[in-house]
């Protein structure tokens, strides 16, 4: 068993590579933990950490994806994790709900720590952890079954006590505002609603269950403008009851919706190895208006990526 | 809005519509005679009207000899006669016979039957561990080791039924001959496992795998998932590989013409021989069957009943792959 220190965490998180690689940094600035800029303003209610990664490494078989990833999620917040394509965000998100399980020759190192308990220790059940910790896809992937059924299915499965499936499943319709343009149609199949509306199915599928945590993996990037705004909507009016965690290319919806924003970039070593890494974990507010790290800024203003 | 301008030719725009085309000419109509293109699609289509004469070339050669069948028999003896006699007495004599079909019609569909208990349980089982929990090394072995059991002569099953399994049965029931309808349905459903569980593995594979993720995501498990998520998702092929099965069972001959005897009678006792309609026609077809005797003739009904069953049976599978059908 690791030891049990909590990840320190402060307003501001910088991490950057801590091996001896040449970078564009000072080679003093190795991993920060306190906040170096007066700029920075603390966010009300700053998170106390629903999950916490520390150190987490990620390999698919002898390829190191990711590595150093190191911050928290604060509860009812929405942290978004942004970056360039292949950096690792996804397999990052994965870890949070051990996806990753399903993908041969995975592996995680590190410390995914929920609520201050290893989800990756042999004891703990992946399904307690998956019922808690809910996910919406990138594609909407709603079953082939009854949009009553694909709502009821988390429930049923996990064998929730429920009184009442209806009650259930109206719930959740409603909590992802899609209860009024399907009312009347629960028993039609799935595949007959529109993409937005898909995804909003799956997003009521994901609360059906009662999680306390909701992962996106860039749950518009299928989408058209009028879904998406729709979903975002949703997403901060989820906020108020749930923890969550959304990947996205899209810098103004990271910028709209979230109060947190973690940036990960990949670069090549000297073997020509690219493992991603979490350059900057800061409030959207600061990483948007003032980043710290060039590589961010870069990134944010469209110079890289 | 923007105006973009070119030097030669290209598009203006004023008020929004393009202004006529100003550029060199260009001319759209067929560069190159597209003879290949014809001689393919003329050939495509031979083909595909080939598979429509070659059935209605078998229609029309049963034609004549099952005229000549039902104009001595009624088609309501045929049908719901309860005895057939039709390999007794005099050769050329059409009265002193039976003419009733129903004990080799039972006698198909019990052995089919049996073969279904057997190969639905054991192909789909096969298939949901290919597709769901083998990994990829052990997939890559027994998929094709599967496949080869369905290259197996059915000549071998059948005396594999005879010689094996019936004696192994033997200990459990009692049987009075060496010949029963439980033994080769039991052996047929082996044959045909290896049909129902690569297709049905195809089927299960083709499913998305974002719908798995989306039902492990939910907490599922593995059993769950298979069961509640890819299975329903699959039907529609998994109910064809069902009917393929079941086509092949009904038209296997070689497995109980050697197990299950030449007695025609009707029973539903499967440990009694039974002979199937394909058994009564390989007896005589391979028998003395003299041209033009009645028994000759019947050999056209029977098989002409059989072609009718199996076109029904793929009827009904069309039907039932179309009703299950997901677009994903
Ligand atoms: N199942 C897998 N097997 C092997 N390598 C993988 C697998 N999934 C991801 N990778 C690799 O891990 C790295 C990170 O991938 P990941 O999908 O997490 O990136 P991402 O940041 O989500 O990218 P995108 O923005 O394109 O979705 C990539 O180099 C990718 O090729
Ligand atoms: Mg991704």
């Amino acid at each position: 068993m690791k030891e049990q220190t909590p990840v320190t965490r402060a307003e501001h998180t910088s991490v950057t590579p801590t091996d001896d690689k040449p970078t564009d940094e000072p080679a003093a600035a190795h991993v920060r933990l306190d906040a170096p800029s007066s700029t920075l303003r603390p966010v009300d209610g700053a998170p106390d950490g629903v999950i916490e990664l520390r150190d987490l490494e990620v390999f698919y078989g002898d390829f190191r994806a990711v590595k150093d990833v190191t911050m928290g999620f604060g509860s009812k917040e929405i942290t978004a994790l942004i970056g360039p394509s292949g950096c690792g965000k996804s397999t990052v998100l994965r870890c949070l709900n051990r996806m990753n399980d399903l993908v041969p020759g995975a592996r995680v190192q590190g410390r995914v720590a929920y609520h201050g308990v290893d989800i990756y220790e042999p004891e703990v059940d992946v399904i307690e952890v998956r019922r808690r910790i809910g996910m919406v896809f990138q594609k909407p992937n709603p079953f082939p079954k009854s949009i009553f059924d694909n709502v009821a299915y988390g429930p049923r499965v996990t064998g929730m006590k429920t009184d009442n499936m209806d009650e259930v499943v109206e719930r959740a319709l409603r909590g992802a505002a899609l209860w009024d343009e399907v009312k009347d149609k629960l028993k039609q199949n799935a595949f007959g609603l529109s993409g937005g509306q898909q995804q909003r199915l799956c997003i009521a599928r994901a609360i059906a269950t009662s999680p306390e945590v909701i992962l996106m993996d860039e749950p518009c990037s299928a989408l058209d403008p009028i879904a998406t705004a729709k979903i975002e909507d949703l997403m901060v009016e989820l906020a108020a009851t749930y923890t969550i965690i959304i990947v996205t290319h899209n810098m103004q919806q990271a910028a709209r919706v979230s109060q947190r924003t973690g940036f990960f970039t990949a670069e090549a070593d000297d073997m020509g190895h690219r493992t991603g890494r979490l350059v900057e974990f800061a409030t959207t507010e600061h990483i948007f208006g003032n980043p710290t790290d060039s590589r961010t800024e870069a990134y944010i203003t469209g110079r890289f990526g | 809005m923007t105006t973009r301008h070119r030097t030669t030719g290209g598009l203006s725009e004023t008020g929004g519509h393009p202004a006529a085309w100003q550029g060199p000419e260009i001319d759209l109509t067929p560069q190159r005679s597209r003879v290949g293109e014809k001689i393919i699609r003329a050939g495509l289509m031979g083909s595909a009207l080939l598979s429509v004469v070659v059935t209605a070339g078998i229609v029309l050669s049963l034609l004549t000899p099952l005229i000549s069948f039902f104009s001595n028999v009624g088609v309501g003896e045929f049908l719901f006669g309860t005895e057939w006699t039709a390999a007794f007495g005099d050769k050329f004599t059409w009265d002193d016979k039976s003419w009733g079909v129903l004990p080799l019609v039972v006698a198909t569909f019990m052995v089919t039957a049996i073969a279904l208990v057997v190969a639905v349980p054991l192909g789909l089982g096969a298939a949901i561990y290919l597709s769901e929990y083998a990994s990829e090394r052990a997939r890559k072995v027994l998929k094709p080791v599967l496949e080869l059991l369905a290259g197996i002569p059915t000549v071998v099953y059948g005396f594999l039924a005879l010689t094996i399994i019936t004696p192994i049965l033997g200990a459990f029931f009692e049987f009075n001959s060496i010949y029963t309808a439980l033994s080769p349905g039991i052996v047929m459903g082996f044959m045909i496992v290896p049909t129902i569980a690569s297709l049905s593995e195809d089927a299960m594979s083709a499913v998305p795998l974002a719908l798995r993720q989306g039902s492990y995501a939910l907490g599922a498990n593995r059993m769950k998932t298979t069961l509640r998520v890819v299975f329903p998702a699959a039907l529609s092929g998994i109910v064809a590989a069902i009917v393929l099965g079941i086509s092949r069972a009904v038209g296997e001959t070689m497995i109980v013409t050697i197990a299950a005897g030449s007695k025609a009678h009707l029973t539903f006792d499967p440990r009694e021989g039974a002979q199937t309609m394909t058994g009564f026609i390989a007896q005589i077809a391979s028998g003395d069957a003299p041209q033009g005797s009645p028994v000759y003739y019947s050999l056209f009904a029977v098989g002409a009943l059989l072609f009718v069953i199996t076109l029904v049976i793929n009827m009904i599978s069309i039907r039932l792959v179309r009703k299950y059908r997901q677009a994903y």
